[in-house]
């Protein structure tokens, strides 16, 4: 009993503390959490929206689909959004993940509504070195990826491609930057997973 | 009356001012270095991370400062971090909320405010020891020092790194950016830098006092 005592003569302002303290952050997160969720839509939508222009709304898959990442061989859920306009599927896009060179990048990558061509990727959070691999982020670099067929794609290096052809291959930043062959590895490991799912589940047709 | 009120004014002066200058958080006690280094590639997330510190360590410093004299010594560490992480909570989901982009550039410094040593100093050496109002000037000086100087390295480094202040163009067109600015390296070359300046003229400042005297 004494001990009991002693317990909350001691620490009392602890638990009263803790207990208003808890109640601020409820009171805050109660507030804000619809705000906050609202701004992760609408960047979505947003990076999703300058990908497939012609898309009016889009809807997220209830089917779940699951691919295995390259590192662990771990299963990930991956999110499925169909892009349409007037009731009729124009696009998918779906958000996936990998390593980069200091940190994970996250892509949302937009293909047409047979899956046969890419209409390229963004970039939802990546942390590369400024200057170099981040120039994942530049123009001259993810628009060789829009109307590249939605299969396998290969890095090749500078000066052995021409980035302006459309074609599966792909040319890096420079040879030696990891975050261009990161982007293509996140892409080759989603892509083909991610269509042979979506065909078994008779989402897309089957172009076999 | 006159006289006590007067000396009031003199601390409450003193006590703003040392946050600035005399014990500036950042150059004279290198106190929260973490985010220094780490969110001082462009001026805008350096600012709004200074203010985010600003809102803490007000809030923490009233909050400690009302309760001080309720706290037993050896659970008051306990106390400040949870009066600090609450408040740190709350105003990373304010960022999110309303200021979503620098809320994903700040990343993981926001929460780390928790564990800012400057916070966690001023509780323990000012708030727990000193009335409201003394508290609460104290709170303001050391987080306009930390944000000043946390502007003044991030500015030197966006101006370097891509020839922009608060993205926007001030550097001739022939200026070349010097990308290592922004990385790691230039907040380490550029904090060294500066504070050694800040050391060379505090040290001239004091032998010109000492002058004076004699």
């Amino acid at each position: 009993m004494i001990k009991i005592k002693h317990f909350i003569q001691q620490s009392w302002l602890l638990i009263v503390a803790s207990f208003c303290f808890g109640l601020l952050i409820a009171v805050a997160n109660a507030a804000l959490s619809e705000r906050i969720e609202q701004n992760r839509i609408d960047k979505l939508n947003r990076l999703t929206r300058a990908l497939l222009p012609e898309a009016e709304n889009f809807i997220a898959l209830d089917t779940e689909i699951e691919i295995e990442s390259t590192r662990r061989g771990k299963k990930e859920k991956v999110k499925v959004y169909k892009a349409v306009s007037e009731d009729e599927c124009v696009g998918w896009s779906f958000n996936v993940a990998g390593s980069g060179f200091a940190d994970k990048i996250e892509l949302v990558i937009a293909v047409d509504k047979d899956f046969q061509k890419l209409a390229g990727f963004d970039i939802l959070a990546s942390n590369e070195t400024p200057g170099f691999g981040d120039q994942i982020k530049y123009d001259y670099f993810r628009d060789q990826f829009k109307g590249a067929p939605a299969e396998e794609l290969a890095l090749v290096k500078t000066g052995e491609g021409n980035p302006r052809k459309i074609d599966s291959e792909i040319v890096a930043i420079t040879g030696a930057t990891v975050s261009s062959e990161a982007v293509i590895e996140i892409i080759n490991n989603s892509i083909t997973q991610i269509k042979n799912q979506m065909q078994d589940k008779r989402l897309i047709g089957n172009d076999k | 009356m006159t006289n006590k009120s007067e000396a009031n004014a003199g601390l409450y002066k003193d006590t703003l001012l040392a946050g600035l200058w005399r014990e500036n958080p950042v150059f004279r006690l290198l106190l929260g270095m973490c985010p220094t280094l780490a969110v001082t590639a462009a001026v805008k997330p350096a600012l709004t991370m200074g203010l985010c510190v600003i809102f803490v360590l007000l809030c923490s410093n009233i909050v400690v400062s009302l309760m001080r004299n309720l706290l037993k010594p050896h659970l008051r560490i306990l106390m400040f971090t949870l009066t600090i992480a609450t408040f740190v909570t709350i105003a990373d989901l304010f960022l999110k909320a309303f200021q979503p982009e620098m809320s994903e550039v700040l990343g993981p410094y926001v929460p780390l405010i928790i564990v800012n040593c400057i916070i966690i100093c001023r509780a323990e050496a000012c708030a727990s020891k000193n009335p409201l109002v003394v508290s609460i000037i104290d709170a303001l000086g050391m987080g306009a020092g930390f944000t000043v100087t946390l502007c003044v390295l991030a500015g030197v480094r966006e101006l370097l790194s891509t020839g922009k202040i608060f993205e926007a163009q001030v550097m001739p067109d022939w200026f070349v950016p010097w990308a290592a600015m922004s990385m790691p390296v230039g907040a380490f070359i550029t904090l060294g830098l500066l504070l050694g300046l800040v050391n060379a003229v505090s040290k001239k400042l004091a032998t010109k006092a000492q002058r004076k005297e004699k």
